[in-house]
């Protein structure tokens, strides 16, 4: 039986860094504290995506302002004596949380974006000072992020690479149909002697979403001689397990603004000291700082407004408050999604994209066939038309069928769970889909 | 009377001729309380660093902020890239380019000159340039962008060559000459000079280049490729970038155009290279051009720069608009500058015609200021005992036969003082004082205690 009332991290390096520790004890959050938190929501949304954009508490947005107010009222004095003390506990902080061994390995920076871009110039360096050769493999997952796909081209096809794509089933079973693409995409990138210089593997893909099993890929990634590892773990903090030495990536970004409360925007990127070297990793905005180490360059990248970087021990308090801190959360989450998924995928007679461990908060749910969800552009204009029609904020999946398979499900919506969350959001796309279908509802029917 | 007014509780009136009542401009208490979040007691004296944003602009970022944290999907994809549109129509005025999509909003001038130099880092990885060929930049170019071009150009290949201005200055053609010298350097050994990378307005020490001039003799010369790096220019000069013919221009809109941090825009001609020429963060939107590029950078604020159009119905509240408050800041910046240089018996380090609304003006020599860690004591000093904030420049006499003098010596401190529409002739007595204060003391650089 729980004997303590107290939240208490299960973080072992813990330790007391943790300045809440040392308040005195803290009361839960009540059900109308938390509603009050997230009161600036839109009412009239069932807000099912907190994947996209994360959501933040008003009490760290009102710590984000007073940041921001103290720049605005000295800024000379903010900048000389408040900004870096501020950006090194919120980097000391994170480095606990995510067990790091070195704060030198922490660096604040945009979004996982802008990690991307930071490790793939690194990797086009390499490329145009010839110690990578033309024809070296960068590997990346086929579901790697948009945005991140296109860094790899620019960087690395710009700079004489070549690019490999695992493709991953969808709907997925298990982790060992994961490994065995992934395996067979590093044969290819080895093979006609050339190397794989830099594997890019997500945590939590996006879209559809999958929980990948990044240790195990890691490791083959080590014993098949990839120079290095970076995980795009955009969704993870917050959501799962974050432990970079358990992982053992050399490079690892997630955005905290994601699932862990910040205010827009705010990623750290980790980049492991060994022995030999750090690798030389610089933020592309290059001023003073520059050449002092990516956590100090990222420090001070021109006039900007820092403060959502500073907040990260507000954003830590507010998960404290919570029974079980950002663990209990992630957990109540996680049991929050599935429950959800399994209730509107039998509501629709549909089925789930991946086992519930395969998940963490966000989870892909079957949509009904006679929707006729039949490309990207219908995926988004039902988005479109839940959010207009229905006040329903959900994220749509077009999977492309396979040949020979009949009656497919061609649409999945990725479901979220967030503490603000409450089972009315899920009754009203549950209701909201229902409607559609007994309707006769088509994409078809759309309009541009 | 007690003539010490250092105590800026009460303000006093900005000597600026008051309007009749009738008028629709916006008042003095209006101006207090758009400025009310400044510190009380600071005589702010260095808007050049950080720039300054009134509180009718920081609620209207708070209501696009809000507008995020309420709904980010429907802002995403209904609100954001029509807000940013706008906002770069209003830019695109504003400095007379011909089409919108060669505005791009960044973050600051330091995002540009890496957008301009990895380019060029580019050109030469790909061999369109040869080993050595040069980029020429003024030695005063602000540090970052120094920086800069050693990550982009000198790793990649390139050679710097870097112009030296003389301080203090007389007249634009010092400037012109030692460009002109700069680019014979340039193009020595049958080299070309690819880029030029041209302050409009240096930031340390501070003087007003002749650009339009320097872009000139850039085409007469062959350079490819000009970058004028503007930081202080919008807000405080007229700023025509067709006038000026760059292929490049940059500035920050949070300086002296009441932005909040931070926003700044990067204005590219177009041109058959525009192509090449990318966000070094890279997104959904690659090779769609630089301005939507940068329009969807990842997950981010982009709420200062959504407030551009706020910013222009301020500045439109003031007398003839922002042509008026650069006027005005002008007038009152060498006014000043020039009554601090007559109380401490010291000089002005550029004509009035070479500044706009910022100014350079000498410390007495009795300050013994002979490295750059003195003018960083004596700053710090200056905030924490006399609660004001100005940047000191330290300037090594060249010439020792002609350096600037006062009664007791080498002149090699500045100041940069600046004005903006928040600033009270109180703030200079103030700075007047607590300098004369330590020379009466006797008491130099090195003895001053900062903490």
């Amino acid at each position: 039986m729980e004997s303590s009332p107290l939240p208490h991290l299960q973080n072992e390096s813990n330790g007391n860094h943790h300045h809440v520790s040392k308040k005195s004890k803290p009361s839960l959050i009540s059900e109308s504290d938390l509603r009050l938190e997230f009161s600036h929501h839109d009412p009239s949304i069932a807000r099912i995506n907190n994947g996209s954009f994360g959501s933040c508490p008003a009490s760290v947005s009102a710590a984000q302002r007073h940041w921001q107010l103290q720049y605005l009222r000295q800024p000379d004095y903010f900048y000389f004596n408040l900004l870096q003390p501020a950006i090194l506990r919120s980097r000391t902080l994170i480095k606990d949380l995510v067990n790091a061994d070195h704060v030198d390995e922490i660096s604040l920076v945009d979004n996982a974006t802008t990690a991307a871009a930071i490790v793939l110039q690194q990797t086009a360096w390499a490329f145009t000072e010839g110690r990578f050769k033309r024809g070296d493999a960068v590997v990346m997952l086929h579901y790697a992020y948009g945005a991140v796909k296109k860094s790899i081209h620019a960087y690395v096809c710009r700079a004489g690479g070549q690019v490999i794509e695992v493709p991953l089933p969808f709907p997925v079973n298990s982790n060992e149909e994961i490994v065995d693409e992934f395996r067979r995409a590093l044969m290819r990138g080895k093979a006609n002697g050339s190397r794989v210089r830099l594997a890019v593997i997500d945590h939590i893909t996006s879209m559809p979403s999958v929980v990948i099993p990044v240790k195990e890929l890691v490791k083959i990634c080590r014993e098949e001689g990839v120079d290095q590892v970076f995980v795009d773990a955009a969704h993870a903090i917050g959501c799962t397990d974050v432990d970079m030495k358990e992982i053992g990536a050399d490079f690892y970004t997630s955005n905290l603004h994601k699932w862990f409360f910040c205010p827009p925007s705010v990623a750290f990127l980790y980049s492991r000291k060994t022995l030999e070297t750090s690798a030389e990793l610089h933020h592309p905005v290059v001023s003073h700082e520059y050449g002092n180490g990516l956590a100090i360059e990222s420090g001070w990248i021109g006039t900007r407004d820092y403060s959502a970087q500073l907040v990260v021990p507000d954003a830590i308090e507010f998960t404290n408050r919570f029974e079980g801190g950002i663990e209990g959360i992630k957990k109540r989450n996680h049991g929050g999604v599935v429950e959800m998924g399994k209730m509107l995928a039998s509501a629709w007679g549909t089925n789930l994209g991946t086992p519930p461990k395969m998940c963490a908060s966000l989870i892909m749910v079957g949509l009904p066939v006679s929707l006729g969800i039949s490309s990207d552009s219908d995926a988004l204009k039902l988005r479109t038309h839940l959010r207009e029609k229905f006040g329903v904020e959900v994220p749509i999946y077009y999977r492309q069928p396979k040949d020979e398979e009949v009656d497919p499900i061609t649409g999945y919506a990725r479901i979220s769970y967030q503490v603000y969350n409450t089972i009315n959001d899920y009754y009203k796309l549950r209701d909201a889909i229902n409607q559609l279908v007994s309707d006769g509802f088509t994409c078809a029917l759309l309009s541009k | 009377m007690d003539s010490d007014h250092r105590e800026n509780g009460d303000s006093t009136h900005n000597h600026v001729s008051k309007k009749p009542k009738l008028s629709a401009f916006i008042s003095e208490e209006e101006i207090r309380r758009e400025f009310s979040h400044h510190q009380h007691g600071i005589a702010r004296i260095n808007n050049g660093s950080f720039g300054s944003c009134p509180t009718s602009i920081i609620a209207a970022q708070k209501e696009w902020q809000l507008r995020f944290l309420q709904q980010p999907d429907d802002f995403y994809f209904n609100h954001l890239r029509k807000g940013l549109l706008e906002s770069r129509t209003v830019v695109k005025e504003l400095i007379n380019a011909d089409y919108v999509d060669e505005v791009s909003l960044i973050d600051n001038a330091t995002t540009a000159a890496a957008i301009v130099l990895q380019q060029i880092g580019r050109a030469f990885a790909q061999g369109k340039f040869q080993k050595g060929d040069a980029v020429v930049m003024l030695h005063c170019a602000f540090q970052s962008v120094k920086k800069s071009i050693q990550a982009y150009v000198t790793q990649s290949g390139g050679s710097v060559i870097e112009v030296q201005l003389t301080f203090p200055l007389n007249s634009k053609e010092e400037i012109v000459s030692e460009f002109r010298k700069g680019l014979e350097k340039g193009k020595s050994n049958g080299r070309h000079v690819r880029l030029a990378i041209i302050d409009h307005i240096t930031s340390m020490p501070c003087v007003v280049v002749p650009v339009a001039e320097l872009v000139k003799i850039c085409r007469q010369e062959g350079v490819d490729q000009v970058f004028v790096d503007a930081a202080h220019a919008i807000g405080s000069v007229p700023v025509d970038v067709k006038e000026i013919g760059a292929d490049f221009y940059v500035s920050n809109l949070h300086k002296w155009f009441f932005c909040p941090p931070s926003v700044a825009f990067l204005y590219c001609r177009n041109s058959p290279l525009s192509s090449e020429v990318h966000h070094p963060v890279v997104s959904h939107e690659y090779g769609n051009g630089l301005a939507i590029e940068s329009s969807w950078i990842g997950t981010r604020d982009y709420s200062s720069q959504l407030v551009i159009p706020s910013v222009l119905e301020f500045v439109n509240r003031f007398e003839d608009g922002i042509e008026g408050i650069m006027t005005r800041n002008h007038d009152n910046v060498v006014q000043m500058g020039e009554m601090l240089a007559e109380s401490w018996g010291t000089n002005l380090g550029a004509p009035p015609d070479m500044c706009a609304s910022m100014i350079m003006v000498g410390l007495p020599s009795r300050l013994c200021i002979t490295s750059e860690k003195d003018t960083e004591r004596l700053r710090s000093y200056l905030r924490v005992h006399h609660g004001i904030e100005v940047p000191l420049h330290y300037q090594a006499p060249t010439d020792v036969e002609c350096a600037p003098r006062d009664k007791d010596g080498l002149i090699t401190g500045y100041a940069r003082i600046s004005h903006q529409v928040y600033n009270s002739f109180d703030d200079y007595f103030k700075f007047r004082d607590a300098i004369n204060q330590l020379v009466e003391q006797r008491r130099t650089c090195k003895m001053l205690f900062t903490e």
